[in-house]
């Protein structure tokens, strides 16, 4: 019985369709470790040159650590601010609530070019201000508060408020219900909120390349690099350590995630 | 009552960011659109030029449409592609389904541009797939599907979408009584019938939200046309970084991301006339 | 309950979150300066310290990619002898691939200190009120460099750019791919050619190469929106010819190395060198209209800040040790024309490097352009893109 449904054409195709996801990543893998300047065909050794590379390459490591310090404070700020989206969406009703629900999802759906632009103009024209690794952080926020929103607020409709309601009724005020109640139970979905909104942050271009200044971030210099092709294995070895650290990042938010909800 | 304070403290900070940093400014992108140039006493002129020159201008309106055919065969592709496996982990997963999923979306978190990149190597002329024309004997320059086409980026886009798509799918799938496909078998419908008429209609929501997630963000898009589409895969995102990274011409810049944002709203409010997000997310 | 087995795996989570930012934000570790003194040429100028680095802190360059003195210390040997050990903390680079590129982002508000563009645009930068004049005093070889370049440089008698790197634009051809060699701009357009051609992502350089197609003997001085329509749709019509555009030059370098690329438009003469020595079958060809020809330089951006490394930097790419790299790498021409012995003979004699004049009577060159010309020539490249 399992071999029918292993050989099942429904299986067949999901097969084929996970080789098809992951072989051009296992391609760009296979290049890290390859003997040339060039990304073509036929292989031409086996290196570590290019991981070693990558210590030296101080612009390189220096943008992965500005990606870092966007990403951290960035996605704790859209964590904070979505929570508090998700918990006024969930738990009350309000005049306005669904144009709020829109407004908190719609930069999910805008075009990241859009987004960019927009920032550029406040930024530049309107404001007046230098670009700078902070307007990168602000752009990162309101990508992802939406993201956030999303995840808390599924967490928060899976459990009903009595929880909050008895800790008030023996007590607590309506904030320490909140925060002795409420967060912690929804502790997993909050962790993994942060992680995808970190990822989404560290791996953002299309939008920051707009709002960056002489400082860059990683995706941002990367891109700089694909560009001028010498730079490529490089970027291919970096590209490789990231892939590596983001699939177990993300993994472990999923866990997360549906460890809470299994609760 | 106390409600009100609790709300408004939850509400504000979140929604005066939003509105500060996300209406606001493209309420001021709106308004750019009408100055005459960029920087100096230029920038305080208004005039109306830009937007005459704009829809006079054939070849850029033709750009745009070909950018949306692009991003809408892209989403097509996607959801026909990720539809099956989304079937298949709901009704056949059994226990695994999750896990199964999670295969399938790991490789979206992988960086953007590394995986554009992937594809430049494969479709490269002495890539894999140039290769593999080759030795089964046909001419690999002949092929469209090579490197620097539009036929690049929609292959491209179409790998990148396709784990993305196949969560709102699923999720529309799982919510699907399991009661009503036994009553419909019960009533004489074959498998087939079934899925027909009622897996299919009731996963619509979640199908429409995976095209519309797909489609909007691939009309702006123009990270994968650069690096893969050539001449001929040029879409409307690349003039709008132009203008703005190179031209210096950003009323003629906001014009077009404005185009863009009007376009891609009408079938956010079609959606949303129709379906709430309710019946997708389950907030 | 799970709670407080939650609770500590997120602290502990957001200390290795917290330890990761701090280890990445940490300063590089003080370096040491050099034991070698100075080099001797730069006796006339303060010996570069520890102090004045970290006083002014890097140079921030606005540069093409490739000339980068972290990757090649042997086109400024001066500045690479005095810093090597430190040379990735004292010069950072921001790269462009075009001249609007560059002016749009300093424009934008992005910092730097030195900006590398070419003849047309020196004017425009002036223009815009971002760049402060030179202290030629403070170059020693100043007077090394030829005057008609240094012309090139000026913007209403003040000097604001020096001048370092001229040289051509031409058609390279990988002559065993084709089957007749093209002799002129205009043989692009030959059917022949089909799938191809591979042109530079520049609407200035492409409108000057099909202004030339077309007939215009100087495609500057006619430059005007009825000859821009024209040459837009002459650019539309090459299309069907037209591979991919390039951006970065190294893909000059390695396309037509590749066979992708046969016929590679407005090429710089880096790639023939390049490809001639790697011992392909390659052409720079002297096009019947002309060979275009360009000079670029360095200017200093007003609100520059550790001025003394900017000129240290200058006086290392005015020196005769810069003209020799340039030239025996790059076969580039460099603006201090004394120092033409240093660069091998063949070079010498296949790019004219040791006749200026070449580039301002013999070939057709770029010319400065206002800022109404930058918008058309960049919304017809625009228009020329959109095309189906």
């Amino acid at each position: 019985m399992r071999l029918k449904k292993m050989f099942s054409p429904g299986a067949i195709y999901y097969w084929l369709l996970a080789v098809f996801l992951y072989l051009p990543i296992f391609l760009l893998i296979i290049f890290s470790f390859n003997d040339s300047a060039l990304l073509r065909f036929p292989l031409q050794g086996f290196t570590l040159q290019w991981y070693r590379d990558l210590r030296n390459a101080s612009e390189l490591l220096e943008a992965a650590g500005n990606s870092i310090v966007v990403g951290v404070f960035s996605s704790l700020a859209a964590t904070v601010l979505g929570t508090m989206a998700a918990i006024a969406i969930v738990r009350f009703n309000f005049p306005g609530r669904n144009l709020f629900v829109a407004v908190s999802a719609l930069p999910l759906v805008i075009p990241a070019v859009v987004i960019g632009v927009a920032l550029l103009i406040l930024f530049r024209q309107v404001f007046d201000w230098d670009l700078s690794l902070w307007t990168v952080g602000l752009g990162h926020m309101v990508v992802n508060i939406p993201i956030v929103t999303l995840i808390v607020g599924a967490r928060l409709a899976g459990f009903p408020d009595n929880l909050e309601d008895a800790a008030m009724d023996l007590g607590a005020s309506y904030w320490g219900a909140q925060l002795r109640v409420v967060l912690p139970m929804s502790a997993s979905a909050l962790l993994a909120a942060f992680l995808t909104a970190f990822t989404t942050s560290f791996d953002e271009y299309a939008m920051s390349v707009f709002v960056v200044g002489t400082e860059s971030t990683l995706p941002v210099y990367m891109y700089s690099l694909l560009r001028f092709p010498r730079r490529l294995p490089l970027v291919v070895a970096m590209g490789g350590l990231i892939m590596a650290v983001s699939v177990i990042v993300i993994m472990f938010a999923e866990w997360l995630r549906t460890s809470g909800e299994r609760k | 009552m106390e409600h009100r304070s609790r709300i408004a403290t939850l509400v504000s900070p979140p929604a005066l960011f939003l509105i500060v940093l996300f209406l606001l400014p493209i309420g001021f992108m709106a308004l750019f659109s009408f100055r005459v140039g960029t920087f100096g006493e230029t920038r305080n002129m208004f005039t109306l030029d830009h937007y005459r020159d704009f829809f006079a201008n054939a070849p850029l309106l033709r750009l745009l449409w070909r950018s949306l055919l692009i991003s809408f065969w892209v989403s097509i592709y996607s959801v026909v592609l990720a539809y099956p496996i989304a079937y298949y982990l709901v009704f056949q997963g059994g226990d695994r389904k999750l896990l199964l999923l999670t295969i399938i979306i790991v490789p979206a978190w992988v960086s953007y541009l590394l995986r554009v990149l992937a594809w430049k190597v494969i479709l490269g002329s002495t890539g894999i797939l140039a290769s593999f024309i080759a030795w089964i004997g046909l001419d690999p320059r002949e092929s469209a599907f090579l490197l620097y086409s539009s036929d690049a980026v929609t292959v491209t886009l179409v790998y990148v979408w396709i784990p993305f798509v196949a969560l709102p799918i699923f999720a529309a799938l799982e919510r699907i009584d399991p009661h009503l496909l036994e009553a419909a078998a019960d009533l004489g419908c074959t498998k087939f019938e079934a899925f027909l008429r009622v897996t299919l209609p009731l996963s619509l929501p979640g199908v429409v939200a995976g095209f519309l997630f797909v489609f909007i963000p691939t009309v702006g898009e123009y990270v994968t046309p650069a690096l893969v589409g050539g001449t001929e895969g040029v879409m409307f995102g690349n003039l709008i970084q132009d203008q703005f990274l190179r031209g210096l011409n950003w009323p003629v810049g906001s014009l077009m991301s404005l185009a863009m944002l009007a376009i891609v709203l009408v079938p956010l409010v079609v959606f949303a006339r129709f379906f709430k997000i309710s019946d997708i997310a389950g907030v | 309950m799970k709670h407080p087995s939650t609770f500590k795996l997120i602290l502990l989570i957001l200390n290795l979150l917290m330890v990761s930012v701090l280890t990445a934000c940490a300063p590089p570790a003080a370096e040491e300066t050099p034991d070698e003194a100075a080099p001797e040429e730069t006796e006339a100028m303060p010996e570069p310290t520890e102090e004045m680095v970290e006083e002014g802190g890097p140079i921030t360059i606005m540069e093409w990619s490739g000339y980068e003195v972290t990757e090649n210390p042997y086109l400024f040997p001066d500045f690479a002898d005095t810093y090597t050990p430190t040379l990735e903390s004292v010069t950072e680079y921001i790269f462009f691939a075009e001249d609007p590129e560059a002016f749009a982002r300093i424009q934008s508000g992005v910092q730097v200190d030195l900006v590398h563009p070419c003849e047309s645009y020196m004017g425009l930068y002036v223009e815009a009120g971002l760049m402060q004049p030179l202290d030629t005093s403070r170059i020693e070889y100043w007077d090394d460099l030829h005057p008609k370049l240094k012309e090139v440089g000026q913007v209403d008698g003040v000097q604001y750019f020096m001048p370092w790197d001229w040289g051509y634009e031409s058609i390279l051809v990988r002559t065993d791919l084709v089957e007749e060699v093209p002799d002129s701009w205009a043989d692009l357009w030959d059917p022949q050619y089909a799938g191809n051609v591979m042109l530079w992502d520049s609407g200035q350089a492409n409108y000057g190469m099909t202004a030339l197609a077309l007939g215009y003997e100087d495609p500057w001085e006619v430059l005007s929106p009825e000859v821009v329509e024209e040459v837009k749709q002459k650019l539309i019509e090459l299309k069907p010819n037209v591979l991919t555009y390039w951006t970065d030059y190294t893909q000059t370098w390695d396309m037509p190395a590749s066979g992708e690329a046969v016929l590679t438009a407005n090429a710089w003469q880096d790639a023939y060198g390049y490809l001639v020595g790697e011992g392909y079958d390659v052409a720079y060809i002297d096009p019947a209209e002309g060979r275009m020809s360009w000079v670029c330089g360095y200017g200093i951006l007003k609100d520059a800040q550790n001025i003394d490394l900017v000129y240290e930097f200058l006086n290392a790419a005015a020196a005769p040790s810069s003209a020799a790299g340039l030239g025996n790498w790059y076969w580039y021409g460099h603006a201090n024309t004394a120092a033409v012995d240093l660069i091998d003979d063949y070079i010498v004699e296949f790019m004219s490097l040791d006749n200026i004049d070449v580039i301002f009577e013999e070939t057709v060159f770029y010319q400065p352009i206002t800022e109404e010309e930058r918008g058309w020539l960049i919304d017809m490249w625009n228009d020329v893109k959109a095309a189906p």
